[in-house]
């Protein structure tokens, strides 16, 4: 299965939260990809802590494996070259995770015939060998979210299941500009439509993860201000009026992420041992990141709302 | 294709060879098989039925002139062309395989195209090839520039994989491995032999002695078929990866293997003459048809376990 993660804006928590999702898969058995297909800013190494490919690599990149400057993309098991201890300790029952990074100092790129039928090359040799593929795309109407719409259109792509998700953050501002990632014209469904996909599958094959949400119940927040409580309160109600009306309502929200400290401060795998050990992290986090790793392949999740 | 007469001896024969799990919902018959795999229309797939199906493409010739990967880091040309292929076995398992022989040394200034042309699948030095080194080069993986012969391997498998016979559902998911290989001539007095290596990342490298003489081919045979039943054995032993034994889902997991890939077990079936004997030291050590059998009982035993319903459940599902 295909899971594109896409946002409309950046620093949204896209690349964070799905390094998160792929590891959950890994760690529940699933062998998984994680693509770097954000050409503007490639930085999926530095969440897995895979020092090596920080900055994408400088050869062998996916941008010089789509323009064919290199026969094969670099790959990067993570289980066995992160430096983070509890990564590197994984449990055996757990599958492969693997990286393909980007490259240093790559850009966005228009791409022609060549480099689609490159990524098609690609996404088929992936499906055929992994469980789950993770594909982060740089964030707007981006080349690689234009170039995975072919992609995932072409005949030979026909018998892959594919997925969207559509990352923001909880602020009128987010709603707005991931509602209209997908639904306004040039988005993601219209654009899908033009280069042949059908409308209704591709609509049903898209949910949103609203990211770094704060909970305006949780113990975070316990010493705000009566005022300040009930002005949460209301502001949170007037989000989810405001997303219900832009179509992206809790019936297309596949989950949401609450606001965790410990990823404002650092970019970074949250596991059970930050949750339970340190207690560093809140325990509703991972919960959330489990849940939502659950959900990419329950069917009753997807489909027409 | 002639012999070329005027050929020096082989310094050092090498290869790489992919194999990948065809990725089609049904295993290709004969007929397809060779559809698929005629890649030019001057040359006829060769086509076996005995003692298994077996079809591989004529062999496609890519152009080289390019620095040879080196352990030490000497710089040494070669000019000339690689020799590429494809086979597929019982329509199911897809290989593809490059190799090129390697005289132990060639004039010092690159001559005309054509000149190479005539001896199909033979890089020539530029000067004096140091083969040893060589050897560990092509093993351990050049620098960016080098030759590569995986890239060229996989540039046929690319191929291969967009021709509209292949509908990309395969019955199961499995891995890719990678099997490089290069042989130097043994000494008159010293027997042929092989050494067989896991490397890390799904490679294997494949260190042999061949008696002086013995045609690329042939080994690039051998290897073909050595790769096959390691991926063989890989993928199966992955299947019990992640499943805990003894429950249900490991008749899903296991399934696909009965239904696909336990009958493709046959070593040997096309190795011929003088390198026969070197697949009887594999198995002996690590002994490869032990360790097959080991788990095809295990497999057997999971499905026969999982067949038989269990009263105990029975008398559950009754309110
Ligand atoms: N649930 C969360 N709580 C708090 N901070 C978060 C959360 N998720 C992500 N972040 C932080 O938000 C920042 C942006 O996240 P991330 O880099 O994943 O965004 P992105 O959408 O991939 O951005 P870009 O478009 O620049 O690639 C990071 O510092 C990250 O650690
Ligand atoms: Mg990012």
């Amino acid at each position: 299965m295909l899971v594109f993660a896409a946002s409309d804006k950046g620093g949204t928590g896209r690349s964070v939260t799905s390094a998160n999702l792929a590891y959950q898969r890994a760690l529940n058995g699933d062998h998984v990809a994680y693509v770097d297909f954000d050409f503007g800013s490639p930085t999926a190494a530095a969440v897995f802590d895979v020092p090596d490919a920080v900055r994408g690599t400088r050869e062998r990149g996916l941008h010089s494996y789509l323009e064919g400057r290199a026969t094969e993309p670099a790959v990067i098991d993570v289980w066995r070259r992160t430096e983070n201890p509890v990564l590197r300790a994984w449990p055996n029952q757990s599958g492969r995770l693997v990286l393909f990074p980007g490259d240093a100092g790559g850009g966005e790129f228009a791409t022609d015939e060549e480099a689609l039928e490159r990524c098609v090359d690609l996404l088929l040799r992936l499906n055929a060998e992994f469980d789950v593929i993770m594909v982060d795309l740089s964030a707007g109407r981006s080349y690689a979210v234009d170039m995975v719409l072919a992609a995932t259109a072409h005949p030979r792509m026909r018998h892959v299941r594919s997925r969207w998700l559509v990352f923001h953050r909880w602020t009128r501002q987010h709603v707005i500009a991931a509602s209209g990632l997908v639904h306004d014209e040039h988005g993601i469904l219209d654009s899908g439509v033009a280069r042949g996909h059908d409308g209704d599958a591709l609509r049903g094959s898209i949910r949103f993860v609203r990211a770094a949400v704060p909970d305006p119940d949780s113990a975070l927040w316990s010493r705000v201000s009566p005022a300040q409580a009930a002005w949460m309160q209301s502001t949170d109600e007037a989000l989810r009026r405001l997303a219900a009306e832009y179509a992206i309502g809790d019936s297309v929200v596949l989950g949401v992420v609450p606001l965790e400290p410990i990823l404002q401060w650092r970019e970074q795998m949250i596991t059970e041992e930050d949750v339970l050990a340190t207690q560093i992290a809140n325990k509703e986090t991972l919960k959330a990141l489990e849940e939502i790793a659950r959900k990419l392949t329950d069917d009753t999740c997807w489909g027409r709302p | 294709m002639p012999p070329a007469a005027s050929a020096p001896a082989a310094a050092l024969l090498c290869g790489e060879v992919r194999t990948h799990l065809l990725p089609v919902h049904q295993a290709l018959d004969i007929r397809t098989a060779a559809q698929f795999l005629g890649l030019r229309a001057d040359e006829r797939v060769l086509l076996s039925e005995r003692p298994n199906l077996y079809a591989r493409s004529p062999d496609t010739l890519t152009g080289v002139d390019c620095p040879l990967p080196t352990a030490d880091g000497a710089r040494t040309r070669a000019v000339g062309t690689v020799a590429a292929r494809a086979a597929l076995t019982e329509g199911r398992v897809l290989q593809s395989s490059a190799h090129v022989t390697l005289p132990a040394a060639g004039p010092d200034r690159r001559r005309p195209w054509g000149e190479y042309l005539v001896r199909p699948g033979v890089a020539e030095p530029v000067g004096k090839l140091p083969p040893d080194a060589v050897a560990d080069g092509v093993l351990g993986g050049g620098r960016p520039g080098d030759l590569d012969l995986g890239a060229i391997a996989d540039g046929l498998l690319t191929r291969l994989l967009r021709h509209p016979l292949i509908d990309h559902r395969p019955p199961l998911r499995s891995r890719p491995t990678r099997l490089r290989w290069a042989a130097l001539p043994a000494a008159p007095d010293e027997e042929p032999s092989l050494e067989f290596t896991l490397a890390e990342d799904h490679l294997r490298t494949v260190r042999l002695r061949v008696p002086e003489g013995t045609p690329a081919a042939e080994v690039a045979g051998l290897c073909d078929d050595l790769a096959l039943h390691d991926w063989l054995l890989t993928t199966v032993v992955r299947l019990f990866d992640g499943i805990r034994p003894d429950t249900p889902a490991v008749l899903a997991a296991l399934r696909p293997a009965v239904d696909h890939l336990l009958h493709l077990w046959m070593p040997r079936a096309r190795v011929t003459g003088d390198l026969a004997p070197l697949w009887d030291e594999l198995e002996t050590r690590p002994g490869f048809t032990r360790q097959w059998e080991t788990l095809v009982r295990r497999i057997r035993d999971q499905l026969a376990l999982h067949a038989i319903p269990s009263p105990h459940r029975e008398a559950e599902l009754t309110p």
